[in-house]
């Protein structure tokens, strides 16, 4: 039995022992399946079917065009991930694989982060981009002229956001919990009751990523809408505030699986 | 430290709340041995393995491998450790071969060539090297428990740490998996739990045993094996077997005879407190008497017997 001479060993220390694997191997999962071909097609095909059959119809505004298309761009692509994300950590926990991953020399955050990372840069390409492409033609076709890419990318960027932030709470929420129920059904309930919540309880509204797609009301105050037609953005802060929770839930996660027993 | 050791515990203890499940552990695992962790199941010897690769962590007490904090530098330990668990779970999605790939880019970078090299050693080491390209959920029990050991050996390690690693394998499995493990004892120490005594008695240098959380007993195998009740000869007479008695039981050195009968001859357990004395005398003060010796031998304890001495028996000393 020779020894270990022929290899260049790992030397990353810290948090970094074993991200390079982990992301790779989580990279994988999106990449070398079928998964991100099978999500791009059903969002750029439900955005396709859906803004084709609403365009045709006559008297349609541009106004809400834009804003049919930024639900439907935010709205599915975030319970699809929410339903990706679900067992994640929590299925690892239950299966047994995050132990058995955890007994070789891989950090605890490197695990989550690897998770966060590959699912981001998955999403921005299957969820975002892909049926971003599809929307941008509809939209150009609609209006007679072309976007302004650069302005639509910024809009993508938001409801980009609006994914991370179901993304980083699904994860969350995995760390926390050791079902994979009360995962997806808080999740889901949150994602799905959200303009009813911030009807009831109006400062939900500066928590919840709903008014970063669609109004308030008879407001123009939602960002993405406004990015898209190139209006003025009111405010900012709906962005800022919803990036803020983004870090918070990937601290919450860090921090609660730093204290989880195997 | 203790010189060579390569695992040492300190009161470790784990608790859940008001239920130990394990108690004040003090052990010592030396370099390059074959350390068997005995224990009925919900000894403690999985929490103790857990506790080692940081996977849980102590309520109580320290834990040391390789002179590193089992706690703050578990990642640094788990680098020179090899682990199969009492059920190795992996991933379905992969194959045995993207196993041992994915467990090698642990501990290396590169180069590609050599990594596939041990990948493709580990799998012969197994046997599964015709299995390596199927999904990971067509493989049987045994074959997943072997593609463990592969896992657990890919980066050489300096310590190997087995969970239970022939509890799910056939008298085949478990032969090979034993096999394995004594060639390691050159190139690694091996920890390993068990509730299979036969194996522990084919392999191990070194005994702990652990019942209900708390260390019952410890020792190198032939120390446990020579009992804990002194020396004892067993001795099958016939004849006038109560003037022999009379003798025996008058010398000195002999603390009890306990008499009994096996077929038509008489049957002793003679316990001597000088085995040098017992050794030379005994059997020459039995022959030179009315009666014929049909059996003479010191009584042999085999690991069962001593296993359930401690564990029945309720004993919580040490050796």
């Amino acid at each position: 039995m020779a020894g270990n001479s022929a290899f260049e060993m790992v030397s990353e220390r810290g948090w970094r022992r074993g991200l390079a694997n982990l992301l790779n191997n989580e990279f994988g999962r999106w990449w070398r399946t079928n998964r991100w071909w099978s999500q791009a097609l059903i969002w750029a095909g439900m955005i396709g079917f859906l803004m084709g059959a609403v365009v045709t119809q006559a008297g349609m505004k541009i106004e809400d065009l834009a804003m049919l298309y930024c639900i439907f761009a935010s709205l599915g692509p975030s319970i699809a991930i929410t339903i990706i994300m679900q067992g994640a950590v929590v299925g690892e926990k239950q299966s047994g694989t995050a132990a058995w991953v955890l007994s070789k020399p891989a950090s605890r955050p490197a695990f989550i982060l690897a998770k966060l990372v590959a699912g981001s840069l998955g999403s921005l390409g299957s969820m975002v981009l892909a049926p971003g492409l599809v929307g941008y033609g509809i939209l150009s076709y609609a209006t007679g002229k072309l976007f302004n890419p650069l302005v639509f990318l910024g809009g993508l960027g938001v409801i980009w956001l609006v994914i991370l932030f179901w993304l980083a709470f699904t994860l969350m929420l995995g760390t926390l919990f050791k079902s994979r129920g009360a995962v997806i059904g808080i999740s889901l309930a949150l994602l799905l009751l959200q303009q009813n919540l911030i009807g009831l309880i109006r400062p939900l509204q500066f928590v919840l990523p709903w008014t970063l797609v669609v109004p308030l009301n008879d407001s123009n105050d939602a960002i993405v809408p406004n990015l898209l037609l190139g209006r003025p953005v009111t405010s900012f802060l709906p962005l800022v505030i919803t990036l803020l929770e983004i870090l918070i839930f990937v601290a919450i996660s860090l921090w609660r699986f730093e204290k989880e027993e195997f | 430290m203790a010189e060579n050791a390569v695992i040492q515990t300190q009161g470790l203890s784990k608790s859940y709340k008001q239920t130990y499940a394990l108690q004040s552990l003090d052990l010592t695992v030396h370099q390059k041995s074959i350390f068997g962790f005995l224990g009925p199941n919900g000894a403690g010897k999985t929490t103790t393995i857990k506790l080692l690769l940081g996977l849980i962590r102590p309520t109580a007490g320290s834990a040391t491998v390789f002179g590193m904090d089992s706690v703050r530098q578990s990642v640094d330990i788990r680098a020179r450790i090899g682990y199969l668990p009492q059920e190795p779970h992996f991933y379905e999605y992969m194959t045995a071969r993207q196993t041992l790939h994915f467990t090698a880019r642990f501990f290396f970078k590169g180069p590609e060539k050599a990594i596939e090299e041990r990948v493709e050693e580990m799998l012969h080491l197994v046997a599964l090297a015709d299995k390596a390209d199927r999904p990971l959920k067509t493989l049987s029990g045994g074959e997943r428990q072997r593609l463990g050991i592969a896992q657990a050996q890919v980066n050489y390690p300096d310590l190997l740490i087995l969970d239970e690693p022939a509890a799910s394998l056939d008298p085949i499995g478990r032969r090979d998996v034993l096999e394995v493990m004594s060639k390691l004892r050159k190139y690694t120490t091996v920890f390993y739990s068990t509730h299979i005594l036969d194996d522990v008695q084919r392999v191990s240098d070194t005994v702990v045993i652990l019942n209900k959380g708390k260390l019952v007993a410890q020792g190198p195998i032939e120390e446990l094996l020579s009992g804990s009740e002194g020396v004892i000869y067993t001795v099958h007479l016939k004849g006038d077997v109560d003037a022999a008695y009379q003798k025996v039981k008058s010398q000195p050195w002999v603390s009890g005879i306990k008499a009994g009968q096996q077929n038509d001859d008489a049957a002793w357990q003679v316990s001597v407190n000088d085995a040098e004395a017992a050794e030379t005398q005994l059997l020459k003060l039995l022959v030179d008497g009315p009666v014929v010796v049909t059996e003479f031998r010191r009584k042999q304890y085999d690991l069962e017997d001593v296993f359930m001495q401690v564990v029945e028996g309720g004993q919580d000393g040490r050796k």
